[in-house]
C-alpha cells in the first residue's frame, strides 16, 4: 500500500488504525463519507477507511464502491455517556435494554431494516411525541453516520435512533436528538449539552478513558473502501455522456433538492442562518451604537473594558470563538445553540460597528464640532445633528461589507450544532453523495442572500445620504413663495 | 460687555496667552493683529470658551463665563463665531445651514427661520445659492453664508477668526464688503486679521498682541501712524529686524557676516542693497569703530521694511564721545558717504554703549 493516498475521517478513530496497519500509505483527511466517495470516485485517493456498517449501506447505492473483507480492527458500536452518576444510571438501563431486545431478535430486525434498504420502515419510531414521564433525554447525533444516523425526508432517523427510541418509550423518557458535526458530539455530552450520543461511535480505549459506553448494539470492524475492479469509469463517462449535460444536472437537481424534500431542508438552513445574520445585524449594531455612545467622551473604564472585549473578540477565530461561548461559558445553561451563535456573532458585529463608527466620526472635520459648538449646541446635540448625520455615508461601504463578512462567517455554527445553510448542505450531501451539486447550490444561496443584504444596505444608504434629499422635504412646512 | 482679567492659556510646550486684560465695550469693532503665534485666534477662542483658559476671568455682561456653573452653552448663542475655514455644515443645504441652529436652539417656527435665513441670504447677496450644498461653493461664497449663519442667532457679538485667511485673493474683497456692511450697523465685533488696511477702515479699536498679551491697545491712527511701542511700530511698518551683538574685539566677523547674508537672503533683499550694507557694516565696524575709534563693545540692529524697502540701521558702541567727524581722506569715511545717508549722532552718558549712529542705507530709488 505504499504511496497509496487512504482518505480517513477528522476526528475519527480510523487515522491510528491508518497509522498501525497502512504505516506507508498517505493519509488524506475528510470531514465526512460523502466527501470521500466523490474523492474516490474523482481518483483523489485509492482507498478509504470505513466501518464495515457503513459501507455495507452505501454499497447498495453506489455500485462501483466495494470493501476488501479482511477487517483491520473489530469494533463494537454503543451509545457514549458521560462519567458521572446519571451517566452511569443511563448507561446500564441502556445496556439492558439492549442485552434484551438482542436476544429476543427486535435488534436483528431493526439492522435489517436499515442495511436491507426497508425504506418504507424508515423513519417509522416518532420519537418525537414520547411520553416523558420520567424526564427527556437528548441524544447528540451526527447525521452524517448513516445507517446509524441520517436524515431521511428531513427527519433525523437511523439504527441508533430506532434503538434509541424504543428504550425511551419502555422506560418512560421523552427523547430529544441534537444534531451536531462528529467533532462536537463528545464535548456535548461532557459539558451537559446532551445525555448520550449516538453516532455511530466505536468503543476505543481512548475514549472509554473519557466517556462511558453502554453494551453494543453492533459488531462490525474498520475495513478498507476500494472500487471495484471492473468498475471501469470510461464506462460511466459514456453514460454520462448519453445522457448529456443538461440530463446530469438534472438529475444532480432532483436528487439535491426534490428528492425526500430536501428543499425544505435548504429552506430550513436559510432561515436559520438569515436569522442568526439578521438578529446578530440589528443586535450588534444597537450594542455597537451604545458601547460607542459611552466610550465616546473618554471614559477610561468604558473604553477599558471596550478595549479589552474588542480585543478578545476580535483576536480569537471565530469558530473558537464559538465554542467557548457554547461549551464553556453557557456549557450550563439549556440555551440553544442559535441563540449562542446570535449572542457572539451580535459581539463579533458590535465590534466591527464600533470601530466603525470611530473611523467614521474620526474622519468628521473637527471644525464642524466647532461651528456647532460656537453656535450654542450642546455636546450631545452637536454629535446627533451634525457629526453622526456626516458620519454614517463615510462608514456604510465598510458596513456593507462588515454585514457580507457575518453572513458568511454565520457557516461555521455547524459546529455548535446549530443546523444553518451550510450544514444543512452538508447534511444533503452526506445523502446524495454528491460533492458539486449541493456545494454549489449553497454558494448560490449565499450570493442571493448576499445581493439581498447588500440591497437593503444600499437602501439605507441612500436613506441616510442628506445629498438625496428633495427641496421639499427640505422645506416641508415653510412657505417659500415670498 | 466682555471684561477679561489675567486670562492665560498654557499649552505643554507654549504659552500663547500670559495675562490678558481688557474690556470690551458694547458698539466695539476690534481688530485683533500680531504676528503670528502670538495668541490672536486663542484669545478668541478663549472668549467664547472653546479653549478652556488655563487661569484669569472673563465675564459677558454680568456672566462669568470662566465660572464652573456657568451654562456656556447657552451664553454661546449670544456670541456668534467666524472660522478661518468656514465650517459650514457639509450635510445640509445653504438655506438649512442658517435655518438649523434658530430652530434649533432658539425655538424659531421653519418659517420664520426660513424668512430670516433668505432676508441674511439677500443681504450677502447669495439668496440663488439658498438649496446649494457647501461643497458646490467658492471659498468667499461660503465664508459669506458663514456670517449670515451667525447672524441668524442674532448674537450681541461676532467674534471673526481670520475670516479671509484661506480664501483666493480675488475673493478677499467679497467677504470684506460683507463684514464691512456688519460694521457699520453697530454690532460688536472682534476680528482677528493680517488685513491692515482692511482693519483700519472699518475699526474703533485694535488691539496688537505680543509678548503673551494686549502689548498695545489703542485707536487705528494710534496704531498704525503714531505707536507708541517699539514692537507695534516693527510689525505696523512690517519691520524685518536683525541685532548684532560684537563683544569684543576678537569677534568672528566672518559668522557676523553670513547672519547679515542670511537675513538679506530671508527677507529676499536685493544683492545690491545686500552688498551696500555688507560693505557698511565691515568700514564702519572693522575699520572705524573698532580700529580707530577703540571702541570694544558695539551692537548693530538693522531694520528693513517691507513696506518701503529700505533698511535702517541703528550702531550704539561704547567708549568716549569721538571728536567730531574723523578724517575724510580716509577710504573708509569715503565709501561709507556712499553707502549712508541721514546720519545721525547721539549720546547718552549714563549708558554703557553711550554713544549711538543712525542711519540708512541708501537705496536705488533714493
Amino acid at each position: 500500500m505504499s504511496d497509496k493516498n487512504i482518505g480517513v475521517m477528522t476526528g475519527s478513530s480510523f487515522d491510528a488504525v491508518a497509522r498501525d496497519m497502512l504505516p506507508e500509505a498517505k493519509e488524506r483527511y475528510y470531514n465526512s463519507m460523502a466527501d470521500m466517495i466523490t474523492a474516490i470516485k474523482a481518483g483523489k485517493i485509492d482507498a478509504f477507511l470505513a466501518d464495515e456498517p457503513v459501507i455495507r449501506y452505501l454499497m447498495a447505492d453506489n455500485e462501483e464502491l466495494t470493501f476488501i473483507p479482511e477487517t483491520f480492527v473489530d469494533y463494537d458500536f454503543a451509545y457514549a455517556f458521560p462519567k458521572n452518576e446519571e451517566g452511569q444510571k443511563l448507561c446500564d438501563e441502556i445496556s439492558e435494554y439492549t442485552r434484551r431486545i438482542s436476544s429476543d431478535g427486535t435488534l436483528n430486525r431493526i439492522l435489517d431494516t436499515w442495511f436491507g434498504r426497508d425504506e418504507e420502515n424508515w423513519g417509522a419510531s416518532d420519537y418525537e411525541h414520547l411520553p416523558a414521564s420520567n424526564g427527556t433525554l437528548t441524544m447528540a447525533v451526527d447525521a452524517t453516520t448513516t445507517p446509524f444516523i441520517m436524515l431521511y425526508n428531513g427527519k433525523l432517523t437511523g439504527i441508533e435512533v430506532d434503538i434509541a427510541a424504543g428504550f425511551c418509550e419502555e422506560y418512560g423518557y421523552g427523547l430529544e436528538i441534537k444534531n451536531m458535526s462528529f467533532d462536537a458530539v463528545l464535548p456535548a455530552i461532557q459539558t451537559g449539552k446532551a445525555d448520550f450520543v449516538g453516532a455511530g461511535l466505536a468503543i476505543t480505549p481512548e475514549r472509554a478513558e473519557s466517556v462511558l459506553f453502554s453494551e453494543p448494539h453492533y459488531t462490525g470492524g474498520i475495513v478498507l473502501a476500494v472500487l471495484k475492479a471492473d468498475a471501469v469509469t470510461e464506462t460511466e463517462d459514456e453514460d454520462e455522456e448519453a445522457k448529456g449535460l443538461w440530463d446530469s444536472i438534472r438529475i444532480s437537481f432532483e436528487k439535491t433538492f426534490i428528492r425526500e424534500q430536501r428543499w425544505r431542508m435548504f429552506l430550513r438552513g436559510l432561515l436559520t442562518t438569515l436569522t442568526i445574520t439578521l438578529i446578530s445585524i440589528i443586535l450588534g449594531s444597537l450594542l455597537g451604537f451604545g458601547v460607542y455612545m459611552l466610550c465616546r467622551n473618554g471614559n477610561r473604564v468604558a473604553n477599558g473594558i471596550t478595549g479589552v472585549c474588542t480585543w478578545l473578540v476580535q483576536g480569537m477565530p471565530t469558530v473558537v470563538l464559538l465554542m467557548i461561548f457554547y461549551y464553556i461559558i453557557f456549557g450550563k445553561l439549556a440555551i440553544g445553540g442559535v441563540w449562542v451563535a446570535v449572542i457572539c456573532f451580535t459581539l463579533i458585529f458590535a465590534a466591527a460597528v464600533f470601530a466603525l463608527l470611530k473611523m467614521g466620526v474620526g474622519a468628521v472635520d473637527k471644525g464642524q464640532y466647532e461651528a456647532a459648538c460656537a453656535l450654542g449646541y450642546s455636546e450631545t446635540h452637536t454629535f446627533f445633528r451634525v457629526i453622526l448625520p456626516q458620519a454614517l455615508p463615510h462608514v456604510m461601504p465598510s458596513y456593507k461589507g462588515e454585514i457580507t463578512g457575518l453572513l458568511k462567517a454565520t457557516s461555521v455554527v455547524g459546529y455548535i450544532a446549530v443546523q444553518d445553510l451550510t450544514k444543512m448542505g452538508d447534511l444533503v450531501r452526506s445523502r446524495t453523495y454528491e460533492a458539486f451539486f449541493p456545494l454549489i447550490a449553497v454558494g448560490i444561496i449565499y450570493f442571493m442572500l448576499e445581493g439581498l443584504l447588500g440591497f437593503m444596505v444600499n437602501r439605507l444608504s441612500r436613506v441616510l445620504d442628506p445629498k438625496r434629499r428633495k427641496n421639499e422635504d427640505i422645506l416641508k412646512g415653510v412657505n417659500a413663495d415670498d | 460687555m466682555i471684561r477679561i482679567e489675567h486670562l492665560k492659556k498654557e499649552y505643554p510646550n507654549i504659552t500663547p496667552l500670559k495675562d490678558v486684560n481688557t474690556e470690551i465695550r458694547d458698539g466695539d469693532v476690534i481688530s485683533v493683529i500680531g504676528p503670528s503665534g502670538t495668541g490672536k485666534s486663542t484669545l478668541l477662542r478663549c472668549i467664547n470658551q472653546l479653549e478652556k483658559p488655563t487661569s484669569g476671568r472673563i465675564w459677558m455682561d454680568d456672566i462669568e463665563l470662566t465660572a464652573p456653573d456657568c451654562d456656556i452653552v447657552k451664553v454661546r448663542r449670544k456670541m456668534g463665531m467666524v472660522f478661518q475655514s468656514f465650517n459650514l455644515f457639509g450635510h445640509k443645504t445653504v438655506i438649512e445651514n442658517i435655518m438649523m441652529a434658530p430652530v434649533d436652539l432658539l425655538g424659531r417656527s421653519k418659517q420664520e427661520a426660513y424668512d430670516e435665513g433668505m432676508r441674511l441670504l439677500r443681504t450677502v447677496g447669495l439668496a440663488q445659492k439658498a438649496f446649494n450644498y457647501p461643497d458646490e461653493l467658492s471659498g468667499g461664497q461660503k465664508q459669506r453664508i458663514a456670517i449670515a449663519r451667525t447672524l441668524a442667532m442674532d448674537p450681541d457679538i461676532i467674534l471673526l477668526d481670520e475670516p479671509t485667511s484661506a480664501l483666493d485673493p480675488t475673493m478677499v474683497g467679497e467677504v470684506q464688503a460683507v463684514i464691512r456692511d456688519l460694521a457699520g450697523t453697530g454690532k460688536t465685533m472682534m476680528i482677528v486679521t493680517h488685513e491692515m488696511s482692511f482693519a483700519r477702515a472699518i475699526c474703533n479699536r485694535i488691539f496688537y498682541m505680543d509678548e503673551g498679551g494686549i502689548y498695545e491697545d489703542g485707536t487705528p491712527e494710534q496704531i498704525f501712524d503714531d505707536p507708541r511701542r517699539e514692537k507695534t511700530r516693527r510689525f505696523v511698518r512690517r519691520l524685518k529686524v536683525l541685532e548684532l551683538n560684537i563683544q569684543n574685539r576678537d569677534y568672528d566677523f566672518l559668522e557676523m557676516a553670513e547672519l547679515i547674508s542670511q537675513y538679506c537672503r530671508r527677507n529676499q533683499i536685493t544683492s545690491k542693497l545686500e552688498n551696500r550694507v555688507q560693505l557698511t557694516f565691515e568700514e564702519l565696524v572693522e575699520q572705524l569703530l573698532l580700529r580707530k575709534l577703540g571702541a570694544t563693545r558695539i551692537q548693530v540692529i538693522m531694520e528693513y521694511s517691507e513696506k518701503e524697502h529700505d533698511i535702517s540701521m541703528v550702531v550704539r558702541f561704547n567708549g568716549p564721545k569721538p571728536d567730531g567727524y574723523p578724517d575724510k581722506d580716509e577710504l573708509s569715511i569715503m565709501l561709507l558717504k556712499s553707502t549712508m545717508e541721514a546720519l545721525e549722532y547721539s549720546r547718552e552718558e549714563n549708558q554703557e554703549l553711550a554713544n549711538q549712529l543712525t542711519f540708512r542705507i541708501k537705496n536705488e530709488k533714493a
